[in-house]
């Protein structure tokens, strides 16, 4: 008996070192990435600032853009998306919609609004994607393609539409998405300053709940009234956007969101384009395009402009948002493991030695480190190792920490672009910074574990996003 | 788990540790609390103050700028610091939108507001984007001499764009060698679409200014700066009457694919020229090894679109394997659809279904377009 008490002391002793351990190390590098975040955004906004003296759209050097947004049962909200692509400030856009296979009326209503009719003629070039059931052109709209394709998924649906444009860039959206009338002038950047090694870039998501949308334009910018989605605007300000900007000042930008993406066309074909085994094929392709890029030995750069914004529904309840992060999870889980080569391989330049290894530590493993320690503590403290002093000033050093990152997003916001104008909401989002560490956090760890346990059992489903629509100014 | 912390002779107990920690956490909320609500009130108090004189003041610029007989002086001394900063972001939007001479006007109360004055100051500055936004000002008030006034001397790609265009919308280039100098003396790097906007509409003044300094200087560019340059050269136009234009062909050979496709490109326009029509680069080029390289090959023979480049680009379509490139071909062919031969609809099979269709598509949407 004695023994076995004495391994389980030092057993929770070693993993209480092992936590402490872990959790300087992650916060080091989130610190790190904050700071980084910083210098990067101060750049960028001067660089916004400088506006050059030349009319774009006379100018024949823009690359075109096919904007490709894949579509399932997206009945609700298709048109309103559809309407706010077509008014995109853009020289050359193609606005390419994928029909998933909808079992609602969504292609009925594509038809129906943009008087679409379909091509006769059989597609001369084999499309690696589910059968493709025809392609329909506007008599309106000349930018306008929607393609009509049995049920794969988004990544079959995507390859669909990059097989199927002809620009030489493409922009990934999702079709619940708003996207800012000139976000795509400022998210091609990257692709005029370095046309030759520039292959990706990505914009900042922010949450359209509560936000009113009127002919498919955001036309005031609102924080939610609730708690959940009230908390992902924090949680998307400092992971998404004061993390990603951290990223790029290191050229270690690994995850462009898939609501809002532009790539170089030629590049992700020539990988494939996007895998169909996989259910986060945003994280997957970037992984993907640095391997690639770095195994063929080709300069290249995959960038984040905090500038252009595209705007997305969130899940407003606990149901939704769980199964949401479950397949996230999954998803990062399965793409860490596809590409675990990359882990602490010095060929892969730092996304291969620093910045995948610790996004793997932080944001992988942290999660499921952090809900073992909700079960042992309590053990511990049954049993009598707990010093209960040491607990409570640690959890609050590891709170006051969480909350001053959510605030440095925050404060990162207001110095930039400040789309949060008024100070009450700017008030508000730093109390949901507060608020995330009780409950939030540790409900995302439960999420967390069973999301790996989903990716154990092979789960592969996506689970349906029940979209309630934008609210307009008559809401 | 170990009680105390021992480094350098010391021992100090681990709560003590993390109660310094945790002192110093707390003190950064603080700050970062403080910090950022007190930023985010200066801005909104600003955005306010802004908002609130914006609209009169929109009013009066306008009235002021269709009044013969209004004047700018005495309107800009009596602003306040807010009011002339709102000014000035009018000014700018306008400024980029308006053409004659109402952007006379506009330029002069730019003048009234001291922002030649302030853009040379700015010029001195350490920061490039600052200089950048010195340079934008001069060119939108058309204003070279505040520019010769200084000693600024570009030392980037972008600067030097700048410097370009603000003297080609000023009309202070002698000759458009000048401007294109600046742009590409001593260049070896890319330009920022800026840049090459800005050499595409110097160029288009002289095209044969462009190909001369081309042909001189292309072994000196960068491989990504002569895609530019081969870009830019397709744009120009075609008056390109006598130029040497071995440089451009011979760049046709080059190994990578990418400047291959560029230099046919760059010879859409001039299709027309005896030496380039007489040499065999076609027949070469249309069994490069590259599709993107043959499909840049099939649009410049559909360009030139006389029966023989028509010809030989249907007979190598019939021949194609790659279903892009064979579909690029069909696209530019279609634009030729009356000149061909009925026989075509049965050679080039199922691409150009898809061409034909899809282009009266295109026809339809635009004529709609114009129609409403």
């Amino acid at each position: 008996m004695n023994t076995l008490t004495h391994l389980f002391t030092q057993t929770f002793f070693a993993f209480g070192l092992f936590v402490v351990s872990y959790y300087i190390l992650v916060n080091i590098y989130y610190l790190f990435i904050h700071v980084l975040a910083l210098l990067e955004l101060r750049d960028d906004v001067r660089e916004s600032r400088w506006d050059p003296p030349f009319r774009q759209f006379a100018s024949p050097f823009y690359p075109g853009i096919g904007v490709v947004v894949p579509a399932y049962n997206e009945a609700a909200t298709i048109v309103e998306s559809v309407q706010s692509m077509l008014s995109l400030n853009y020289p050359e856009v193609e606005i390419v919609v994928v029909n998933d296979g909808s079992t609602d009326d969504t292609l009925e209503r594509l038809v129906e609004n943009f008087d679409l009719e379909r091509i006769d003629a059989d597609i001369p070039i084999d499309v690696p994607a589910e059968q493709i059931h025809g392609v329909y052109r506007s008599t309106r709209y000349e930018e306008l393609l929607v393609v009509d394709k049995e049920n794969g998924g988004k990544s079959d649906a995507l390859n669909a539409g990059i097989w199927l444009t002809e620009m030489e860039l493409f922009c990934a959206v999702d079709s619940d998405t708003i996207i800012d009338r000139n976000a795509l002038l400022q998210l091609v950047r990257p692709f005029l300053e370095h046309p030759k090694t520039a292959v990706a870039s990505g914009g900042v998501i922010r949450i359209a709940n509560e936000c009113t949308i009127e002919g498919g334009n955001v036309k005031s910018v609102a924080l939610p009234k609730t708690g959940l989605p009230g908390l992902q605007v924090m949680e998307y300000l400092r992971a998404f956007y004061s993390g990603r900007l951290g990223l790029n000042r290191i050229n270690g930008l690994i995850l462009i969101s898939g609501a809002f993406g532009l790539f170089r066309t030629d590049v992700v074909q020539e990988i494939g384009g996007y895998r169909h085994d996989t259910i986060t094929e945003d994280f997957d392709i970037v992984v993907r395009l640095h391997r690639y890029l770095t195994d063929v030995g080709r300069e290249y750069s995959v960038d984040f402009v905090p500038e252009p914004v595209a705007w997305t529904e969130v899940p407003s309840t606990r149901r939704m948002l769980g199964r949401q992060r479950r397949r996230w999870y999954r998803g990062m889980v399965e793409t860490v493991v596809t590409n675990r080569r990359m882990l602490f391989n010095r060929k892969y330049g730092r996304v291969g030695s620093i910045v995948f290894p610790l996004f793997v530590a932080a944001e992988t493993l942290g999660p499921l480190i952090e809900g073992l320690g909700y079960i042992i503590l309590p053990l511990a403290w049954y049993f009598g190792l707990l010093s209960v002093e040491f607990f409570f000033i640690f959890f609050v050093l590891t709170t006051g920490f969480g909350v001053f990152l959510s605030w440095f997003g925050v404060f990162s916001e207001v110095w930039s672009f400040n789309r949060y104008d008024s100070p009450w909401q700017i008030l508000r989002l730093l109390w949901y910074g507060v608020l995330e560490n009780f409950g939030y956090r540790q409900w995302k760890t439960v999420v967390a574990w069973q999301g790996l346990v989903e990716y154990l059992k092979g789960v592969e489903t996506w689970g349906a996003m029940e979209r309630t629509g934008f609210k307009t100014e008559e809401d | 788990m170990a009680s105390s912390i021992s480094a350098f002779g010391y021992t100090v107990p681990l709560v003590v540790v993390l109660v310094l920690l945790a002192l110093v956490v707390g003190l950064a909320l603080v700050v970062m609390f403080w910090l950022t609500t007190i930023w985010s009130i200066y801005r909104s108090v600003q955005d306010t103050r802004r908002d609130q004189v914006r609209d009169d003041l929109q009013d009066e610029l306008l009235e002021r700028m269709f009044d013969p007989d209004a004047e700018w002086r005495p309107w800009v001394s009596s602003l306040s610091s807010v009011e002339r900063d709102v000014v000035e972001s009018l000014l700018d939007e306008y400024i980029r939108e308006l053409d004659g001479q109402d952007v006379d006007q506009l330029q002069e109360l730019g003048r009234e507001l001291g922002i030649p004055e302030h853009s040379k100051r700015q010029l001195g500055k350490r920061e490039e984007y600052t200089r950048l936004a010195a340079l934008t000002w001069l060119t939108l008030l058309a204003d070279p001499e505040s520019l010769h006034a200084t000693d600024f001397e570009p030392r980037t790609p972008r600067e030097r764009a700048a410097v370009a265009r603000l003297r080609w919308e000023s009309d202070d280039l002698d000759t458009a060698v000048e401007g294109i100098s600046i742009l590409l003396d001593d260049a070896t790097t890319q330009f920022t679409v800026f840049g090459q906007d800005t050499l595409y509409r110097i160029a288009t003044e002289d095209p044969q200014a462009l190909f001369q300094m081309a042909a001189t200087h292309y072994d000196a560019w960068s491989q990504s700066l002569l895609v530019q340059v081969l870009t830019v050269c397709e744009h120009v136009g075609t008056n390109v009457t006598e130029e040497d234009i071995s440089w451009l062909t011979a760049m046709l050979e080059h190994d990578d694919e990418v400047v291959r496709e560029s230099a046919a490109g760059a010879l859409k326009n001039i299709g027309w020229r005896d030496d380039l029509r007489a040499g065999r680069y076609t027949d070469r080029l249309l069994t490069d090894p590259s599709p993107r390289v043959r499909s840049a090959v099939y649009e410049m023979l559909a360009r030139w679109g006389d029966d023989q480049a028509l010809s030989k680009l249907t007979a190598a379509l019939e021949f194609e394997e790659n279903d892009r490139a064979r579909l690029t071909g069909t696209n530019a062919l279609v634009e030729h659809e009356d000149e061909l031969l009925d026989r075509t609809h049965r050679t080039l099979g199922g691409a150009w279904a898809w061409s034909q269709e899809h282009v009266a598509y295109d026809r339809a949407a635009r004529n709609e377009t114009m129609n409403t």
